[in-house]
């Protein structure tokens, strides 16, 4: 290819290493990600999450956690795993320390859960399904805003509108309503809570990416491309598509951050019913509502513990934000790498 | 183009969306099936009535069900849809029927919804009076020490569950009970876990404890509001009764705390750039070569331009109070709309669930309409 060769010429006068543009541009890239401090930090602790949560999928013993199938509740049940002699205190609640046993280093909930073994179990099911739904609404949306994008006109209005009809309703209830419907469908609420999400987050990529390809389709090199013969279709996919893509992988890690938010929040309300909300299965939003539980009853008069148990509300809660703010920073460093323009 | 074709357009444009969310909503009401929402209408499961009963029970409700092949589904779906258009735009909105309450669906919203305005005003004056002053003072001074704090504090609103907020908010200032406020039924019981700080009540709106001491033409117990106007805050006023006044306010504090939390970030990030957009204009520069003090120029040459698209923050407030509400409504226990909707969704309540997704889409459109034409009346360019 012509570029090749001059690429290559010129990084052989200047005496350096030469590479192909493209892994030099990769390099660059690289080089301008790992400028931003925070963000390599923010990096590092989402792979540190991303691979807890692989290796409680592939082999949950490891860790610790019984190797279990998300119908099967009994090995997550809480009185399975709790039931050590004398670690429990006289109200049934763990509390945080090293007196019981490494999986109870931060307490217990008032179910006797261990804390620590339910964060780490729960990351399995809520990135492995964070990145389900991102991914497929991306690509849903992504494909469908391109090609709106790109056709304009009616396509392009009809999109806008359908769009327009997804935002004007708080996600939140979309997706609550919208689970609720479909679970009679699938036969399953778990199921129907995350076709409800991907339903409901397809239009942001939509939007995002017919965007993108309104500006890219009117540059140079796709009309020198419709000159030289190139169909609709292969310019919407070789020529366009490429260019669109950059942004969107940048929208996706901040979003994998947002739909975990979702899902603990969903979990907290108890919408997606007995396979969720159900205290033996773990799920960090889940987690935290089972510690609040001990003062949403003491309005009915149970006071469970006295001080209030604190720890099943703010362990998991910062062991989520913690997660949350490191995406967030990496998909900004990402965003800063990615657009030349704002590199240092 | 001109101002009123702008408006007319933008107008018009409300209208497939409108249609739209209708046959969003139906597809909800589709997806639900006679059986749930059988089971929404008649929560006694014990009871076994014949299917054909059932359906039956589902017509009269406004549901059109039959009996095929010994299972209860839904006929005639295109008229269905045209009735249940029909219904929504008189506002003939169903029954919610056992959970959380019995009444006419419109006549509940009635009565939970100004709990929902009186904690959505209060977070949006709590916002925009921190995030006014803020946003010009960050913005004024960008990538300074004090800006990277109000980005970390940004980013913190977007990476925070608001649920998980409200309940550590409780942790930490809890009391469950009107808690040295007076009148309470159940006394100073503090929860949190910081002295003398845990004083304020975090369950509802104040109103629970009114139901056995309120005097007569204060309180309605059908749905546990205060009369006239069902805002808490402002009845004990005009009743001129300072300690219910009092209950009131402590009882917003956590909740509205809460909520301006979650709005904060976005409202503050978008302030943040409008002055920093501003600040690069050339008459800026000129007004600094003017000899203009610096104080005047962020005052009256930066911060008046930059408040200008500040105005689309309306709708960006809206949406995030309508979502913000939700969880907050459910984690205080506080009823308000968003509470209703939660309640009405895990019981089935089809009727419950359909309107207040539908109310919640047009105040939506009709703030983003309202922002759109006050934006394009401030700023000409926008009229394409």
């Amino acid at each position: 290819m012509v570029e090749d060769v001059i690429g290559t010429d010129l990084l052989d006068i200047q005496g350096e290493k030469s590479y192909h543009p493209r892994t030099e541009q990769l390099l660059a890239t690289a080089r301008s990600f790992l400028s931003y401090k925070a963000s390599v930090v923010g990096l590092v602790i989402t792979a540190i999450y991303f691979i807890f949560a692989l290796v409680d999928w592939v082999y949950p013993a490891i860790l610790g956690i019984p190797a279990a199938t998300f119908n099967n509740m009994t090995t997550y049940s809480p009185f399975a795993i709790g039931t050590i002699s004398g670690g429990i205190n006289n109200d049934g609640i763990f509390r945080p320390g090293l007196a019981h046993g490494f999986p109870y280093l931060l307490g217990g909930t008032i179910f006797n859960f261990p804390l620590l073994l339910g964060m780490i179990a729960s990351l399995r099911f809520d990135i492995g399904y964070s990145v389900l739904v991102v991914f497929t609404g991306a690509a849903i949306g992504s494909s469908v805003g391109v090609i709106a994008g790109y056709l304009g006109r009616w396509a392009d209005e009809l999109l806008m509108r359908l769009t327009d009809i997804f935002f004007s309703i708080p996600f939140l209830i979309l997706i609550i309503a919208f689970s609720l419907a479909f679970t009679s469908f699938f036969n399953s609420s778990l199921t129907a809570m995350i076709v409800a999400l991907i339903i409901v987050w397809w239009p942001t990529y939509a939007r995002l990416s017919r965007s993108l390809a309104l500006s890219t389709k009117s540059l140079n090199y796709v009309e020198a491309a419709t000159a030289a013969g190139s169909s609709k279709t292969r310019n919407i996919f070789y020529h366009v598509f490429p260019n669109v893509l950059s942004p969107i992988f940048v929208q996706i890690s901040l979003d994998l951050g947002s739909v975990i938010l979702i899902f603990a929040t969903l979990a907290f309300l108890g919408v997606a019913g007995s396979q969720i909300s159900n205290y033996t299965f773990p799920e960090l939003g889940q987690l935290i509502s089972s510690g609040s539980s001990t003062f949403q009853t003491t309005f009915t008069g149970v006071h469970l513990g006295t001080p209030v148990i604190w720890w099943p509300i703010i362990i998991p809660g910062i062991f989520l934000l913690i997660f949350t703010v490191s995406i967030n920073l990496f998909g900004d460093g990402l965003r800063d790498a990615l657009d030349p323009r704002l590199r240092k | 183009m001109e101002l009123k074709y702008f408006i007319l357009r933008r107008s018009l444009v409300i209208i497939p969306t409108l249609m739209g969310l209708t046959v969003i909503t139906f597809i909800l009401l589709w997806g639900l099936g006679p059986e749930l929402i059988y089971r929404g209408i008649n929560s006694s499961p014990k009871v076994n009535i014949p299917l054909s009963q059932q359906a039956l029970i589902l017509s009269q409700n406004g549901f059109s069900a039959a009996v095929v092949n010994g299972k209860l589904v839904f006929t005639n779906p295109i008229g269905m849809y045209f009735n249940f258009v029909s219904d929504l735009f008189r506002g003939n909105w169903g029954y919610i029927i056992g959970q959380p309450l019995t009444a006419p669906t419109l006549q509940a919203i009635e009565f939970y919804f100004p709990n929902t305005i009186q904690l959505a005003v209060g977070a949006t004056v709590m916002a925009l009076l921190i995030a006014m002053p803020l946003g010009t003072y960050i913005g004024a001074r960008p990538n300074s020490a004090s800006d990277q704090v109000g980005r970390i504090f940004s980013l913190s609103g977007y990476a925070l569950p608001a649920f998980w907020l409200g309940l550590v908010l409780i942790v930490l200032f809890g009391n469950n009970g009107t808690a040295g406020f007076g009148n309470g039924t159940s006394g100073n019981t503090p929860v949190g876990i910081i002295p003398y700080l845990n004083i304020f009540p975090y369950f509802g709106n104040g109103t629970e404890f009114l139901s056995t001491t309120a005097p007569k033409g204060f309180f309605s117990s059908t749905f546990g509001q205060t009369l006239p106007t069902h805002i808490f805050l402002i009845d004990s006023l005009i009743a001129g009764k300072l300690n219910y006044f009092v209950i009131a306010l402590a009882h917003m504090v956590l909740p509205v705390a809460t909520v301006t939390y979650g709005v904060l970030a976005g409202i503050l990030r978008f302030i943040r750039a409008g002055m920093v957009d501003a600040s690069g204009q050339e008459f800026v520069k000129t007004a600094r070569a003017k000899g203009v003090p610096e104080g005047q120029v962020i005052k009256k040459h930066i911060r008046k331009n930059a408040l200008l698209p500040t105005v689309t923050v309306l709708g960006l407030l809206i949406s995030g109070l309508l979502g913000g509400v939700v969880t907050v409504e459910i984690v205080f226990n506080y009823k308000g709309i968003g509470w209703l909707a939660v309640q009405a969704a895990l019981n089935y309540q089809a009727w419950g669930i359909l309107a207040i997704t539908f109310l919640f889409g047009i105040i939506l459109m009709v703030t983003n309409l309202i922002v759109d034409v006050v934006y394009a009346f401030m700023d000409p360019r926008i009229r394409y």
